[in-house]
């Protein structure tokens, strides 16, 4: 079984958020209002935080794109009381929306704030797609055409694709990886498959800079960065 | 069925968020296998619908970058917007503008049908009690005043204002105002970096935007570049930034030399803050130091450059000391910069908007391209490049009849070319004052393509002030924007994923490269493409008007097939979607040169020879070719000790329209805000006038003041104000209206008197507690 995995280069890394667009147009995730920001109740997947430290002069921002970590020990999954979010045998940590009973647990275990509650009514439409494509409607399962409201949602590594890919033979990582990475116009990311050692995600990790994010909690995250 | 099972669903919910709460629920198995939801019985799974799935090769307009896309549409809805892959110029990646292009096209408030104005007031908050009229009407109304002003020899009485469009629609509308016979042709252009264009003029004789060549370079020393923000093509130099920085053995060194902490300079290697507007004084310094300790390329000067002893006692009047009194940067730091650029080869110098938009512009712009002059970065490998340009087939010339030529040759309301700006092309925020004055002459009609220069251009009262002085203004637009609340007449035009066209950008990387537009979805509503508007109003006008437009090839779709079939197969280009010239060849130092020594020119002849023509007596005591002036700042120093500076976020849209909650949401990554527009202020001064972080300030400047909420930051140089620009709309649009504040309404008008630049960086203001 692979083991998906995301390298992040911080060097090569623009700041853009070409990732967080791209991924909002991937999995129709909604998009927020100012009084949805001021309450902070937007929804992303993927989304870009500032860490600034030093004074003038001397400053240092570092601009950190943040999808799930997908890790290998999820605090989410332990705490979930209704099963909803499981990890998948390739490693990739799901929510179940029809399960999820909307407790926000999981939210608070992630130590990541990957996770997003969708506060949004069900009446309200996504207007740059009318519709949404067939093939987000033919397969009832996944993604959810119209979002459902008072769940947890979160990035999915874009399983679909993955899924997808593999049933139609085509090499993941190099024809077939998530929106974010195929987006990203700086090429700073990667994806690929942490056991095989071609990879340019087992690469990236077995480097001597490489680091993930708050492995003093040993939730052994599978979103690899490297730094400048 | 469906009801029944949502009972059920919300029985069990229930149950379980309380057995949650007493905590009933804890240390469940981690890994639990996924559930009843893949083995959804087939019975329940719809019907497989037709599906129709193509991709699309067009091109995007977010910017004036241009870049070649593909667009997935599905059963005739466009729902994914990405890079074409053969488009070399970026290998096939996009910014993230291009991508909320969906949102452009579904724009739920764009205009359906042409409107007509009832209500003959004009001004900001008026209701303009809009009435829909058909086609045929608002070209009637429209071909009525044009024949009617023609017919009295009022002709160069019109002002054509060209915002941001494809190169085939603009040159559509160029071969308008040719044709009708007006010289009032204003573009974007004048707001937009011609102070780089003619410093590069003054240096090589090309005037226009330089070529980088990234993919190859060592060293990029960014004067105000803001390269990751509003560089073009954005998605050029984003590419090229992953790729300099970790893609090759020899990884680049970027130094970003800017007042402002950007996401340019968050990315860069080196943030030296500067003074601002002492940038063209460091880069004297630095070639100061170059010569001295005789680091330049030696080859290249002696034999392909004129003027360099000029230039080496013009740079001696700027010691260490002095520049890094100017600049405020240490001597030492001067220094390394000098010697680190002028040994690590090939480097680039850059100039962003930080130095060129100021007075001075064309000078700073001249001071830094020098600095590529001096370590021999002109065409070579990883150095400054002469971008090329495709060669589209040649229109046939307009037909004249008498009215044309007089028209066209008398002096335009932008003074362009005149003694006023001598070698600018457009002066684009002088047309207000001609407008107001009626100098030289008054405007009796206005019609603006997709501009929006109210909101962009600096002082933008002034703009209200004379749009409203207008007597008849027609606007084409697919958006409700500002301007469009001043138009008599309001066209309905397509987006760019909904029309024919072709585009190149003016920046790049050497090698000339055109892309397709053609349309991905059926237009909305009635809305019609500019090029299809125009051609129907030269075939009612009638006479040379119509013969001029007559060969052109039948509509938008022929109009392009025929400029582009001196390029390659039209099938093929329809499939492609783009089109490479040949390999860029480096090292063209016998030709490349448009100076009178025919050589790279530290002592501008060009310049030269402009002095000469307005009669301007040289100053023997000083060279006058070089020069570093203190910025002439509006605004007493004592009342208003701040210095504003607006900028321009990557998620700032120029065509317009900011209507795009995808942008919106994530306006200022460095920040974390969004649907705002913050004051930053440098966290000391802040301290030092009581301004705490999410205050609410005034910023006053001697022409206006604005109300914001003040952002307190490490990364701004202390004298300095930082406004993001973009928002402040008060025309349309849920996603944009009211959102933020407009920093360009503070700016005082000054201009490069060189090129015709818009000065942004010149205003001093006071900041307050609200």
């Amino acid at each position: 079984m692979p083991k998906w995995a995301m390298v992040i280069d911080l060097d090569k890394c623009t700041g853009c958020q070409a990732c967080i667009v791209a991924c909002k147009e991937e999995n129709n995730v909604p998009h927020g209002s100012p009084e949805e920001q001021r309450r902070r109740r937007d929804i992303y997947w993927n989304k870009v935080i500032a860490v600034t430290r030093g004074r003038y002069p001397r400053i240092r921002t570092e601009l950190i794109p943040m999808p799930c970590m997908q890790c290998d020990d999820p605090p989410c999954v332990t705490v979930c009381p209704a099963k909803a979010t499981y990890r998948r045998e390739d490693g990739i940590v799901i929510q179940n929306y029809r399960r999820c009973i909307g407790c926000k647990y999981c939210m608070i275990a992630c130590p990541y704030g990957a996770r997003s509650f969708n506060f949004r009514k069900q009446d309200e439409k996504e207007y740059h797609r009318p519709d949404p494509p067939p093939d987000h409607r033919s397969r009832e399962v996944w993604p959810f055409p119209v979002r459902i409201h008072g769940v947890v949602e979160k990035c999915t590594f874009c399983f679909h694709r993955i899924d997808r890919g593999i049933r139609e033979s085509k090499k993941i990582g190099v024809e077939v990886v998530p929106a974010c990475v195929e987006a990203c116009p700086s090429c700073a990311m990667a994806f690929g498959d942490l056991d095989d050692l071609t990879s340019p995600v087992s690469n990236a990790f077995g480097s001597r800079t490489a680091f993930r994010l708050r492995e003093e909690l040993k939730t052994n995250p599978k979103v690899i960065y490297l730094p400048r | 069925m469906g009801k029944e099972k949502k009972v059920l669903k919300m029985n069990r919910r229930t149950f379980l968020k309380l057995s949650a709460l007493t905590g009933a629920a804890v240390g469940l198995h981690q890994i639990t296998p996924p559930c009843s939801v893949l083995s959804a019985p087939r019975s329940q799974r719809r019907p497989k619908e037709v599906i129709e799935e193509k991709w699309v090769h067009t091109s995007c307009l977010c910017c004036s970058g241009r870049c070649a896309l593909k667009v997935r549409v599905v059963n005739g809805k466009a729902v994914k917007i990405t890079g074409n892959p053969f488009s070399l110029l970026s290998d096939g990646k996009v910014c993230p503008r291009s991508h909320i292009g969906l949102q452009i096209l579904y724009d739920p408030e764009r205009i359906g049908s042409p409107l007509k104005r009832r209500n003959r007031e004009k001004g900001r908050g008026i209701d303009p009690q809009w009435s829909p009229i058909s086609w045929d009407q608002a070209i009637k109304e429209m071909e009525d005043r044009l024949r009617s002003l023609r017919e009295i020899h009022k002709s160069h009485q019109i002002l054509i204002l060209n915002g941001l469009n494809s190169k085939s629609t603009e040159d559509m509308i160029f071969r308008f105002a040719g044709a009708f016979g007006t010289p009032n042709i204003v573009s974007g252009d004048g707001l937009d970096g011609e102070s780089e264009k003619s410093g590069n003029w003054m240096a090589d004789g090309h005037y226009e935007f330089s070529a980088y060549d990234l993919d190859q370079t060592q060293y990029l020393l960014l004067f105000g570049a803001d390269l990751l923000e509003s560089g073009r093509p954005l998605s050029h130099l984003l590419r090229k930034w992953g790729r300099i920085r970790r893609e090759r053995p020899n990884r680049a060194k970027i130094v970003m030399i800017h007042p402002r902490y950007s996401v340019t300079a968050a990315k860069s290697d080196d943030w030296i803050p500067i003074s601002p507007g002492t940038e063209g004084a460091l880069a004297m310094g630095m070639a100061n130091v170059i010569i001295q300790e005789k680091l330049y390329d030696k080859a290249f000067v002696e034999r392909w450059t004129a003027g360099f002893e000029n230039y080496r006692k013009v740079v001696f009047q700027y010691p260490l000391e002095q520049v890094s009194r100017i600049t405020t940067i240490p001597t030492d730091t001067i220094q390394r910069l000098a010697r680190e650029f002028a040994v690590t080869k090939p480097a680039i110098a850059m100039r962003g908007k930080g130095v060129l938009y100021l007075p001075g512009g064309s000078y700073n712009s001249y001071a830094i391209h020098c600095l590529n002059g001096l370590v021999g970065s002109i065409d070579v490998p990883g150095g400054v490049l002469y971008q090329e340009k495709p060669n589209y087939k040649p229109l046939p010339s307009i037909v004249e009849d008498g009215i044309t030529k007089k028209g066209r040759d008398r002096p335009p309301l932008h003074f362009g070319g005149t003694e006023k700006f001598p070698c600018a092309r457009s002066v684009t925020n002088q047309v207000p004052e001609s407008i107001l004055e009626e100098i030289p002459y008054s405007t009796e009609m206005a019609i603006g393509f997709n501009s929006n220069f109210m909101m962009t251009a600096p002082s933008t009262k002034r703009w209200e002030e004379a749009m409203k002085e207008v007597p008849f203004y027609v606007h084409l637009s697919p958006f409700m924007n500002e301007m469009a609340l001043y138009a008599d007449l309001l066209l309905p035009t397509t987006t760019y994923l909904e029309e024919w066209g072709y585009d190149h950008s003016s920046h790049g990387a050497g090698f000339a490269e055109v892309r397709i537009k053609q349309p991905v979805v059926k237009p909305y509503g009635e809305a019609k493409s500019s090029i299809d508007t125009l051609l129907m109003l030269a075939k009612k006008l009638g006479g040379s008007i119509e013969k001029s437009f007559a060969s052109l090839g039948d509509g938008q779709e022929g109009f392009v097939k025929l400029r582009t079939s001196s390029l390659m197969d039209w099938r093929d280009f329809l499939a492609k979607g783009v089109w490479v010239g040949p390999e860029y060849q480096y090292k063209k130092y016998d030709r490349i040169f448009n100076t009178p020594s025919k050589r790279f020119e530290f002592s501008s002849g060009n310049l030269e020879a402009l002095f000469v023509k307005n009669g301007k007596r040289r100053d023997r005591q000083r060279d006058d070719r070089h020069r570093y002036d203190e910025v002439r700042f509006l605004g007493e120093k004592e009342s208003y000790p701040l210095i504003l500076h607006p900028y321009q976020p990557l998620m700032a849209f120029e065509h317009g329209s900011q209507n795009y909650p995808w942008a919106q949401e994530i306006y200022l990554p460095l920040h974390g805000i969004g649907w705002n527009t913050p004051v930053e202020i440098n966290s000391e001064t802040a301290r030092r006038l009581g301004i705490r972080e999410g205050d609410e300030v005034w910023v006053e400047s001697p022409f206006s003041k604005i109300k914001a909420r003040a952002k307190c930051s490490e990364g701004l140089q202390p004298e300095v104000i930082a406004i993001p620009s973009g928002q402040g709309h008060y025309a349309y649009g849920r996603w944009q209206k009211g959102i933020g504040v407009n920093p360009n309404e503070l700016i005082g008008v000054d201009f490069d008197r060189i090129s015709g630049q818009s000065s942004y960086f010149n205003t001093r203001v006071k900041v307050y507690k609200a």
